[in-house]
Order: C-alpha cells, then sequence, then structure tokens
C-alpha cells in the first residue's frame, strides 16, 4: 500500500510525460486507474464479503449488499467503476463463485451510475457473467451450494430483465451509433437475444419446479413433497419466482399481454389474481399490521394481556414466502394491472392496482430507508396512478376512500377532467408516462431513418388510443343518463345534437345513438375475475357505476349511489389526536 | 383429425418449443384447420404472430389474416386487440390486413350495419372462415341481450345483417326470445340492472376501543 508520500512522488513523476485528455470521461476515468491502489477498507470488504457468501450467512450478506456495498460506492468510487476483476481475483483468491458475483455488483452500478451508459462490450460482458451466472446455478447435478438473500436474487431477475431492456434501446438508436458500435453489435449479435432471455427464465422456472410448488401451496399442501432435489433449495425455489415475475415483465414489453397473465396466472396463483400479492401478502400484510396497531392500542390503553393476546394470531398465520421483497409486488402489480388495462378488463386492471397502491400506502415507511430502491419505487407508484386514472375514467367506478384521495390532491384530478371531456390527447400523454418501455424484439434493419425501439411504444400506444377512440362518446351519454332514470330515446338523441350544434336530422341521430348505446353496453361489460387459479379466467359483468337498459323506445337508468364514507376517517384522526396528546403529555420543559 | 392436432400443438406451447421457428409450419396449419373446421385456439394464434415478431422474414400475410378473422368471430372477447398488439410495425400497411382492422373497428363500435355493408363488399375474405357471419350474429345477439328488454323485430333483422323472417325465427327461438308481433322480447332486465345503494357500516368492534379513549 502506497504511503500518500509514496503517491505524490509517484504521481508527480508520472506528470511529467503527461498525457492530455481524451475528453472522453470514461476513457480519462481508466487513465487515472493506473495510479490508482485498492483502499484497505475496500479489500477487507471484499475478503469479508466472499467469506461470508462462502458460508452462506445470508442475513450479514443482505447486510452487506445493501448497506456496505453502497456506502463504500459512495465514499471510494463516487466518481468511478469499482475495481476491475484483475485487481479483485488476487485478493480473493480467484474464487469463481464469488467474481461472478463480485461482477454482477460491478456492471450494475456501472449500468446504474456511469453517464451515458455502459460501452457496448461492457453489455457484453456483464450478458457473458449471467450466462457465467446462470449456467453455474443451472448445470449443476445437485444444487449448488450457494445462498444469497431474496432480496438480491429479486434485483438479480430484475436487473437482468432491465439490461436487456436497455440493450434493446441501445440497439435501436442504431442510426446514432459510431461504426465501430456498429461492428461490435453485428459480431457479437448472440448476446442479449430475446430467446436467451426467454430460456433463461423458463429454465430457472423448470428447475425450481415453483409452478407445481405454488399449486400445491395453494392447495394447502406442503409445497417441499413436489419441490423435487433442486426446488428444495430457497435459491432455486426463489430464483424460479423471480423468473415467472421477469417473464410477466418481458411479455408485457413485448406487447403479449395474454401470455403476461398467463405466465402470471400459471404461477398457480391460488386464491385471487392478485395473487400472491392480494390474497398472500395484501390481505396478509394489512391482517398483520392491523393487528400490530391493535398491538398498539391495547398497550396504549394499557390492556397488556390483550395486546399479548392479538400477537398470538401473527404466529399461526403463514407467512407469505414473498412479500419481504416489496419492490417485487409492485413490480408484479404494475404489470398484471398494465395487462388488464390493455386487455379492457378494467375491473380486474383497478382492482388490482388499487389494492398494490393501498399497500404502499399502509407501509411507506418501509421503503423510506433504503434510498437505491426508493426512486424506482416512486416512479413506478406514480405511472401506476396514472393507470389507475385512466381506467377510471373509462370504467367508473367506487375505489378505497384514500386512493381516491391521492387522485384528487394531486394533479391527476386535472387529467381525469380532461380525459373525461374526451381530450384525446391527454389520454396519450398519460398513457405515454404510464406504459412500460417496450421492446422490439429483433434487431433493426440497419438502414437509416428507422427509429426502431420508438415505433414498438407507438404501436402500443396507437392500439390503446383505437380503443379510447371507439368509446370517446361514452363519457358524454353516460354524463346525461346520470340526470334521469327514465329517458325516451328521441329526448336524448335531441340532446346529443343540440351539444353537437349541428343541423338536425332526426332519424339519422335516432340511429346514430343507437349504435353509441349499443357500444355502450357492449364496452362496459367485461370479463372479470371471480374465481378459480387463473388471472385469465372470468366471468362478464359489468361492474360499472351506471347501467342501463332499453324497453323498445325508453331508456331505464340505474345509479350507483355511495354515500360518504365518514367512519374511517374518524377512526384514524382519533387516535392521531390521542397519540399526539400522548405525546405532548411526555414533553417536559 | 382437429383434436389431434390440438393436442400436438399443446405440447409445443407448453415449452420453450413455442419460440422455435421450426414449428411454424405446424402452428400455420393449425390455424388454417381452424378457419375450415369453425375450432378456435387464440393462445396457438398469439404463438403464431409471436413467432412471425421474432422472425420477420418468415411473415405470412395471408395466415395473419385468417387469425386476425378468427378472432372477429371471438367478440366480445378483446382477443382481437390482444393480437393487434403483436402485429409487427411494418405490417401495419398490408392492405387487407387495414381492411380487417376496420371491421373490428366498426364492430367495436356496434356499428352493425356499416359492419354488415362492409363484410358483403369482401366475400372471398370472409368465406374463407367457416360461419363466420353466424359467428358475429352471435356476437350482436349478446350485445342486444344485454341491453335491450324489448327491441322492434325489423330493427333485430337489421343488426343481425338483413336476415329474412325464417332466419329471424331461428334466432330468436336459439336466445329464448318471444316473438310479440312487431316487437321481440328479449329479457326482463329490470332483475338484473337496478339502482343501487352503497351505504357506511360500522362494526362495533372498530369502536369499542375508541370509546375506551375517550
Amino acid at each position: 500500500m502506497y504511503s500518500s508520500d509514496d503517491y505524490n512522488e509517484g504521481g508527480y513523476e508520472s506528470y511529467g510525460d503527461y498525457e492530455p485528455h481524451t475528453g472522453d470521461p470514461q476513457y480519462d476515468l481508466e487513465y487515472d486507474r493506473s495510479y490508482y491502489q485498492m483502499p484497505d477498507m475496500v479489500k477487507k470488504f471484499l475478503v469479508y464479503f466472499r467469506n461470508m457468501i462462502t458460508e452462506g450467512v445470508t442475513f450479514e450478506i443482505l447486510n452487506l449488499y445493501e448497506n456496505t456495498f453502497p456506502k463504500l460506492t459512495e465514499q471510494f468510487f463516487e466518481n468511478t467503476p469499482w475495481p476491475s476483476e484483475k485487481e479483485v481475483a488476487p485478493v480473493v483468491d480467484n474464487d469463481h463463485v464469488f467474481m461472478i458475483l463480485y461482477k454482477e455488483l460491478y456492471y450494475r452500478d456501472i449500468y446504474a451510475r456511469v453517464p451515458g451508459g455502459p460501452k457496448p462490450e461492457q453489455r457484453f460482458l456483464s450478458f457473458y457473467n449471467y450466462c457465467d451466472l446462470f449456467n453455474y446455478i443451472l448445470s449443476a447435478e445437485t444444487p449448488v451450494p450457494l445462498e444469497l438473500p431474496d432480496q438480491w436474487l429479486w434485483e438479480l431477475i430484475d436487473e437482468f430483465v432491465y439490461q436487456f431492456q436497455s440493450f434493446a434501446q441501445y440497439r435501436s438508436r442504431a442510426t446514432k451509433l459510431s461504426e465501430a458500435e456498429i461492428e461490435a453489435l453485428n459480431t457479437e449479435n448472440k448476446a442479449w437475444s430475446v430467446l436467451v432471455i426467454l430460456n433463461v427464465l423458463h429454465s430457472l422456472v423448470d428447475k425450481s419446479n415453483i409452478k407445481r410448488q405454488l399449486e400445491v401451496y395453494a392447495a394447502g399442501g406442503d409445497p417441499d413433497s413436489v419441490a423435487g432435489e433442486f426446488g428444495r433449495h430457497s435459491l432455486y425455489k426463489m430464483l424460479g419466482y423471480f423468473s415467472l415475475v421477469g417473464l410477466l415483465r418481458l411479455h408485457s414489453l413485448l406487447g403479449d399481454y395474454y401470455q403476461a397473465i398467463k405466465v402470471y396466472a400459471a404461477g398457480g396463483d391460488p386464491d385471487s389474481v392478485a395473487g400472491e400479492f392480494g390474497r398472500h401478502s395484501l390481505y396478509k400484510m394489512l391482517g398483520y399490521f392491523s393487528l400490530v396497531g391493535l398491538l398498539r392500542l391495547h398497550s396504549l390503553l394499557g390492556d397488556y394481556y390483550q395486546a399479548i393476546k392479538v400477537l398470538e394470531n401473527i404466529e399461526l398465520h403463514k407467512k407469505s414466502q414473498y412479500s419481504h421483497v416489496p419492490a417485487c409486488q409492485i413490480s408484479t402489480s404494475y404489470y398484471v394491472g398494465f395487462a388488464y388495462m390493455m386487455m379492457r378488463r378494467y375491473a380486474d386492471a383497478i382492482r388490482t392496482l388499487s389494492s398494490a397502491l393501498l399497500y404502499m400506502q399502509r407501509t411507506k415507511q418501509l421503503f423510506s430507508s433504503r434510498s437505491y430502491q426508493n426512486d424506482q419505487i416512486n416512479k413506478q407508484t406514480e405511472q401506476m396512478y396514472h393507470l389507475l386514472a385512466i381506467c377510471l375514467v373509462l370504467h367508473p367506478q367506487c375505489v378505497d376512500e384514500s386512493i381516491q384521495q391521492v387522485l384528487r390532491e394531486k394533479n391527476y384530478h386535472e387529467k381525469m377532467f380532461k380525459m373525461q371531456y374526451g381530450d384525446l390527447g391527454e389520454f396519450e400523454t398519460c398513457f405515454t408516462f404510464a406504459c412500460p418501455k417496450f421492446l422490439s424484439p429483433c434487431p433493426p434493419p440497419i438502414e437509416p431513418g428507422s427509429n426502431y425501439g420508438r415505433d414498438a411504444v407507438k404501436h402500443q400506444t396507437q392500439v390503446f388510443m383505437d380503443e379510447v377512440r371507439q368509446q370517446k362518446m361514452l363519457p358524454t351519454i353516460r354524463s346525461y343518463l346520470k340526470l334521469y332514470t327514465t329517458l325516451p330515446l328521441a329526448k336524448l338523441a335531441a340532446f346529443m345534437s343540440a351539444a353537437r350544434g349541428g343541423e338536425r336530422d332526426a332519424v339519422r341521430e335516432h340511429a346514430a345513438l343507437a349504435i353509441h348505446l349499443l357500444c355502450f353496453k357492449h364496452k362496459m361489460k367485461n370479463v372479470v375475475w371471480t374465481k378459480g387459479p387463473s388471472g385469465l379466467d372470468g366471468k362478464f359483468q359489468s361492474g360499472s357505476e351506471l347501467d342501463f337498459f332499453i324497453d323498445n323506445d325508453m331508456i331505464h337508468i340505474a345509479d350507483t349511489k355511495v354515500a360518504h364514507r365518514y367512519g374511517d376517517f374518524f377512526i384514524r384522526k382519533l387516535l392521531k389526536f390521542e397519540e399526539l396528546n400522548r405525546k405532548l403529555h411526555h414533553i417536559k420543559i | 383429425m382437429a383434436e389431434t392436432m390440438r393436442q400436438t400443438v399443446a405440447s409445443i406451447l407448453k415449452s420453450i418449443e413455442r419460440y422455435n421457428p421450426a414449428n411454424l409450419q405446424t402452428l400455420e396449419r393449425y390455424v388454417e384447420l381452424q378457419s375450415r373446421e369453425n375450432t378456435y385456439d387464440l393462445e396457438a394464434n398469439l404463438a403464431v404472430l409471436k413467432l412471425y415478431q421474432f422472425n420477420p422474414e418468415r411473415f405470412n400475410p395471408d395466415i395473419t389474416c385468417q387469425i386476425l378473422l378468427k378472432a372477429l368471430t371471438n367478440f366480445p372477447h378483446t382477443d382481437f386487440t390482444l393480437c393487434k398488439c403483436l402485429l409487427l410495425e411494418s405490417v401495419v400497411e398490408n392492405e387487407t390486413i387495414s381492411q380487417i382492422k376496420y371491421l373490428a373497428d366498426i364492430l367495436e363500435q356496434c356499428d352493425f350495419a356499416q359492419f354488415w355493408n362492409r363484410v358483403h363488399q369482401m366475400p372471398e375474405l370472409c368465406n374463407r372462415i367457416s360461419s363466420f357471419h353466424d359467428s358475429i350474429r352471435k356476437f350482436v345477439c349478446h350485445v342486444v341481450g344485454i341491453t335491450f328488454q324489448t327491441i322492434d323485430k325489423n330493427n333485430l333483422a337489421n343488426l343481425l345483417g338483413g336476415i329474412d323472417d325464417v332466419t329471424l325465427k331461428h334466432w330468436v327461438k336459439k336466445y329464448g326470445w318471444k316473438d310479440e308481433g312487431n316487437l321481440i322480447f328479449i329479457a326482463n332486465q329490470d332483475e338484473n340492472i337496478k339502482t343501487k345503494n352503497i351505504t357506511e357500516k360500522i362494526e362495533f368492534d372498530h369502536l369499542a376501543p375508541l370509546m375506551a379513549i375517550l
């Protein structure tokens, strides 16, 4: 290790034949690197990290992964990547597995922090590193002796899909790339191919036997009984499950919503489409938190007996295996909700999205500590609110009061208002903001002028906007119907034409109205999931607030009237006030 | 024949084989079988579109048209939208496909008069799908069934594509509707569609702890 004096001396020497900066910050960093020595603290960290992984101490691995690594990044590598493979390998005795895992973090860090994104060769090296990792895990004859925290496993799969997405976007900008970059793309044409990604995810699902496990779990059986040698192993189980979520995401990105929901459903999702999330965690978590709430309440009341008593049930509840990785749940709900919306299953989309948002509202404190995950979660939350807003405009229905409140308070209100009045531009803006970054699965034709990735987004937007355009008249009709319980067809036709301000032609107006009314009924009656393992199943229901039928020339209207809910609000405020009051009493001046 | 084919295809679709372009020929034959024998398999058809998406050089406009027309026959399900999402962006320019997309668009808007008008102008296309017209009539009956309590007889005949009295009787009978002279009685909708009032209910258990605070 250099002392600071040594360093200065050496530095001084080399400043003599000082090369001019290349102007590219990344190359300059590498230039600096040759004068760089790994700090002791980092060395110690690497050795310790490797030992913990070898010994499989998952809670400590999680701590190093989640806290120490970002901290060291901030301290030592704020403007540079982590030390390269060559520098690290000797420190950890060339430990093969550790090096793969280290490189996973190394490249992920580059993807996340280096401005302008990774260079092509870094993208390929990262890809081959993932191949090494998955080969190691998948080609083993017996389960590999590796244990990683679930959080890491989730982010591993998530990152794998993300880097694929990032590569596809990078490739789609072919016209802006230099010749060297295009050359690199052409020689490495196997890397980051969609088939490889699908293959890896499917293999992980198969190897872990996760589908069967979830099925049996749902049926109340013991998943271990069918898991097989690999599936019993937590590494394989979790990777299998997260791969399902990865597939869900990938299919959505490619616009294959049917497969997306199907993969999700094949997750053996037992009791509800909201699935692992809805049944196993949302309700469970909510139940869990309300029990904790009761515990607190009882404690406040000095009733410790009751306080302890409510805790009994927590032990009895089977805890969901996946509920402790919130990013996984949020991601799942986002993509499921989106796919439902595209399938015009608004009721299902609204249920999925609002229960996820509700869950996040009530567990905010869970996310506050981990800053590196926060940005993504916040972005996704906002996207989910946008999706919900779109769905509620197209399919007005009741949602939870606290969700309603967010939609009222933030600027969603104005957006929803505009959409209700048929502002197609607003629909498109909201959709483009909220939709995933769609991908084109094939490399673009190497010809100038084509902007391939953008086309994929445009295409999906087009499909969505077609749907919106078909429904354009419905909000107007709804607003008239809301005012009546019965209304003659002719009268409504007159209203509609008056609003349009054109010349009157009773026969044509009548015919046009009849078409719109049929369209209204058709669009508002959609498949809604009721029961069964598959999220694709369901029955035709009309879940919209307003409904009607036509008796020859007379429209009969049925509306849903919802009384305001005060109870929940007051209960919460009372508790808050009581707590504030208690705190005030404790303040000593 | 159709059954064995269905099983072969189902086994392809189960695994990673669904992305193997070598299976495209089998899957395409299956699409043609569906058109001929009036069977339907959305999942297989989506797999075909997916393979075109991954291998644009294998794109077959004729098969794509059949898949899209088959999706029309499964209204009110949103199969057509799902297929549309998987179409290659470059395919959108194909003339026949645009025509079918237009058909779907007016069908989605329930402009049945115009739909039939269009269909009659392109007989060679629609006749390739066996029972195409009757499948669409089923959808019309579905929409009529959820919208009307009673409907004018001529109006109904027009919605169904200007069918004659005998055919109309057949459809009325099939759905259990009643012929009442000039009107057709569909169903008593009063029971299904009525005003709902949702009021708040607070459980005593929720309030009890609060009582203690106050």
